[in-house]
C-alpha cells in the first residue's frame, strides 16, 4: 500500500503531468495526420526523454502511446484514410458517419470507446499481470500462425459482397508482403536486384498508396461534393452518451478482444481492430448496417485497438517481450533510462511499474479533454472545400511515405499503390482485406516457417497445441459460418458478381 | 470472367517470377519460395473460381451482371480513369522533383500543377497562396520544428 501511494505521488508531480500531457498531445496530433504513426511519434520524442528522470520520461512515452493509439481515429473519421494502422478498421463505419454528417458522433463515439477500452486493459493487467504473461509466454510459433491465421479469417467479414473476391484481396495483400529480403533464409525475394526493395514495400506506404490516394483521386473527381454534404454539420454534444446506450457490452467485449491480442507477442493494434470490428458485425441485429455508417463499428475497433496497450504491456513489462512495434520503441526507452523490463523489474521497481499505472490514467484524461475540446476543431477540417484539402491530403501523404523510411523510392511506391487501389475499387476488390493481409503476412509466414524448422518440418507441430487447434477450430467456424450466412443472398442476389 | 482472366494470368507471371527470381536456398519446403508459391496457386485458384462462376447460366447469375441494373461502370468512369491517371501521374513527378529540387520547390510546382491541370481551376491567387502556404507550412512543421527530415533536392545549392 505504501508503494501505491509513493508511486501516485511520484506520478502526480507537475513534471511528470506535464510531461504526459504533453506526449499525449503530440501522440494525438502526428497519429491524426495520415501516414504518420505514434511509432514515428515516439521515435521523435525519445531524444526529448533523455535528459529527464525516468519517471517523467516514461509518463512522456506513455502519453504519446495513449494519445497516438486513439489520434488514429481522427484523420480515419474525418478523411477516411487511418492515420494509424490500427484505426484502418475504424474508417469503414466512421467516415461513413462522417458522410451521413455525423462526424462529431463518430469522433466523440471513437474517445469514449478509446478510454474505455485502454483504461480497461489497464485494470486487466494490473489484475492479470502475472497470470496473462505467464499464458502468452507459452505461445510458440505455432500457436501464433494459428492465431494470425484467425486472425485472417476476418477477410470473411470484409468481404463485403463477395467472399471470392475479398479473398482475392487477402491473398493480394499476402503477395505483397513477400517481396524484400526474406527473414529467415537472408534470400531477396522479387527485388529485380534492387536496393530499395531489399526492404520489403513498406506497410504504411502501401496503406497510404491503396486507401489514400484513391481517396484523392476520388475528391478530384467530384469536386467537393463530399465535403458539402459534411460541411452541413451542426456539431451539437460533444460526447455522444445517449448514442452509445447499447454498445457498453461491446465495448467490453471489443476490449477484451484487445487486451488478448496485446498480450500476444507479435500481433498488435491492428490485428485486435479487425477482430473486433469483425465480432461487432457478426453479433450485431443489424449486421447488414456495418459499413454504412454503425456507431458499433467505430467503437469496437477503437475499443480493441487502445486496449491493445495495457495486453502489450503485460509481456513487455513482466518478460521483457515487445508485443508491437510501439512497446518495442518504449522498451528501449525503458533501457536508456536504467530499466530493464522482466520479471525483477516487478520485484525491484515496483513503484515505476505502479508510477506508469497512475500515467496511463492520467494520459487518458489528458487524451479525453484534448479530444473533447478538440473535435469542433477537428470537424472544421471537412469544411475545407474537397479538392482544396485533397491536394493538402496529396502533400501529407507524400511527407508520410517519404518519412516512412527517409526514402524517394517509397513515394513512387505510393504512386504504384494508389493505382492499384484504384483499379482494385474499379474492380470491385475491397481494400480493406488487402490491408489485412499487409498487416498479418510477415507474422503468418515467419511463424509458420519457424514451427516447420522446430518441427524439423512436420505439420504436427500446429496440431500438437491446445491453443493452436482451438484456434484452428475457431477458424473453420468463422470461414464455414460465413459461407453458411450468405448462401441464401447468393441465391437471390446470384453468384454472377464474382464473374 | 475478364477479372477471373486477369487473375489467372497475374498468378501466372507471379509464379513465373517466383520460379526465376527467388533462390532455392537448398533449403526444405517451405523454404524462402514457398510462401509465394503458395500465394500465386491460391490466387490461380480464385481466378478459376471467378471465371467458374462467370461461366454460369444467366437465369443463376441474375441481375448482377446487366448494365442497367446500377452494378455496371460508373458514371463518368472514363473521367475518373483520366483524373486517376492524372493523379498517379502527378505523384511521380512530384517525386522526381523532391528528389531534384528538394521538398518546398517540388510541392510549389506540384500543388501548381495538381490545381491548374488536374483540377483545371483558374484562380491564380488562390493557386499561388496554396503553393506557397503548403509548402512553407510543411517545411517549418515537419523539417523544422518535429525535425522530420524532408528532401533537400540533389540540385540544392545550400
Amino acid at each position: 500500500m505504501e508503494t501505491i501511494v509513493s508511486a501516485i505521488g511520484a506520478a502526480t508531480t507537475p513534471a511528470v503531468l506535464a510531461a504526459t500531457a504533453a506526449g499525449a498531445v503530440v501522440g494525438l496530433l502526428i497519429s491524426a495526420i495520415p501516414g504518420l504513426t505514434f511509432s514515428l511519434a515516439l521515435i521523435l520524442v525519445m531524444p526529448f526523454t533523455f535528459a529527464m528522470d525516468p519517471i517523467p520520461a516514461i509518463a512522456m512515452l506513455f502519453g504519446v502511446y495513449s494519445g497516438g493509439m486513439t489520434g488514429g481515429a481522427v484523420s480515419a473519421v474525418l478523411l477516411g484514410i487511418p492515420g494509424t494502422p490500427s484505426a484502418a478498421a475504424t474508417v469503414f463505419d466512421g467516415y461513413a458517419m462522417a458522410r451521413k454528417g455525423e462526424a462529431s458522433v463518430a469522433l466523440g463515439a471513437s474517445v469514449i470507446a478509446s478510454a474505455f477500452g485502454g483504461l480497461f486493459s489497464l485494470v486487466v493487467m494490473m489484475l492479470l499481470l502475472e497470470p496473462i504473461a505467464a499464458l502468452a509466454i507459452r505461445f510458440g510459433p505455432a500457436e501464433i500462425f494459428a492465431l494470425v491465421l484467425f486472425g485472417l479469417s476476418t477477410i470473411c467479414g470484409l468481404a463485403e459482397r463477395s467472399l471470392v473476391r475479398g479473398l482475392v484481396a487477402g491473398v493480394l495483400g499476402l503477395m505483397i508482403t513477400t517481396i524484400g529480403l526474406d527473414e529467415i533464409d537472408g534470400v531477396a525475394r522479387l527485388t529485380f536486384g534492387t536496393v530499395q526493395l531489399q526492404q520489403g514495400v513498406h506497410m504504411l506506404v502501401a496503406m497510404i498508396g491503396l486507401f489514400a490516394v484513391p481517396q484523392v483521386i476520388e475528391t478530384f473527381a467530384t469536386h467537393g461534393r463530399v465535403t458539402a454534404e459534411i460541411a452541413t454539420e451542426d456539431v451539437r454534444g460533444l460526447l455522444p452518451w445517449s448514442r452509445l446506450r447499447g454498445y457498453w457490452g461491446l465495448m467490453t467485449r471489443a476490449s477484451a478482444i484487445g487486451t488478448i491480442v496485446g498480450a500476444v507477442p507479435g500481433t498488435g493494434g491492428p490485428i485486435a481492430s479487425f477482430l473486433a470490428y469483425d465480432h461487432a458485425r457478426r453479433f450485431s441485429r443489424r449486421p447488414e448496417e456495418y459499413g454504412k455508417g454503425e456507431i458499433g463499428g467505430v467503437v469496437a475497433p477503437e475499443a480493441a485497438n487502445n486496449a491493445v496497450m495495457g495486453g502489450a504491456l503485460i509481456p513487455m513489462l513482466s518478460l521483457g517481450i515487445p508485443g508491437d512495434p510501439a512497446t518495442a520503441i518504449i522498451l528501449g526507452g525503458l533501457l536508456i533510462h536504467g530499466l530493464q523490463p522482466g520479471p525483477l523489474l516487478l520485484q525491484t521497481d515496483l513503484d515505476v511499474i505502479y508510477a506508469l499505472y497512475v500515467t496511463i490514467v492520467v494520459s487518458w484524461i489528458v487524451i479525453l479533454l484534448v479530444q473533447v475540446a478538440g473535435i469542433r476543431v477537428f470537424v472544421k477540417v471537412l469544411r475545407v472545400p474537397a479538392h482544396l484539402l485533397g491536394v493538402s491530403i496529396l502533400v501529407l501523404c507524400t511527407i508520410g511515405a517519404y518519412a516512412a523510411r527517409n526514402a524517394i523510392f517509397d513515394v513512387y511506391a505510393m504512386a504504384v499503390f494508389g493505382l492499384g487501389g484504384y483499379l482494385l475499387q474499379r474492380a470491385r476488390i475491397p481494400v480493406a482485406p488487402v490491408v489485412l493481409g499487409l498487416v498479418l503476412g510477415p507474422t503468418l509466414e515467419r511463424q509458420y516457417r519457424t514451427a516447420l524448422i522446430l518441427s524439423e518440418g512436420s505439420h504436427r507441430i500446429f496440431f500438437e497445441s491446445p491453443f493452436a487447434v482451438a484456434f484452428f477450430i475457431l477458424t473453420a467456424a468463422v470461414v464455414g459460418w460465413q459461407i453458411w450466412s450468405s448462401q441464401p443472398r447468393q441465391e437471390s442476389n446470384g453468384l454472377s458478381r464474382d464473374a | 470472367m475478364k477479372l477471373g482472366g486477369t487473375l489467372v494470368f497475374v498468378a501466372s507471371v507471379w509464379l513465373w517470377l517466383v520460379q526465376t527470381q527467388i533462390p532455392d536456398a537448398g533449403a526444405e519446403w517451405p523454404g524462402p519460395r514457398g510462401f509465394p508459391q503458395l500465394l500465386g496457386v491460391v490466387l490461380a485458384a480464385l481466378g478459376l473460381l471467378l471465371i467458374a462462376a462467370g461461366l454460369r447460366p444467366p437465369t443463376i447469375r441474375g441481375r448482377e451482371t446487366s448494365p442497367t441494373n446500377g452494378e455496371g461502370p460508373p458514371k463518368g468512369a472514363r473521367h475518373d480513369a483520366r483524373v486517376a491517371l492524372a493523379t498517379c501521374t502527378v505523384l511521380v513527378f512530384y517525386a522526381f522533383l523532391l528528389d531534384r529540387t528538394g521538398f518546398p520547390i517540388a510541392t510549389m510546382v506540384v500543388v501548381v500543377v495538381t490545381m491548374a491541370a488536374v483540377l483545371r481551376m483558374r484562380q491564380r491567387i488562390l493557386i499561388a497562396g496554396l503553393a506557397l502556404g503548403l509548402s512553407l507550412a510543411c517545411w517549418v512543421i515537419f523539417n523544422t520544428l518535429l525535425g522530420i527530415p524532408l528532401p533537400s533536392g540533389a540540385w540544392n545549392p545550400w
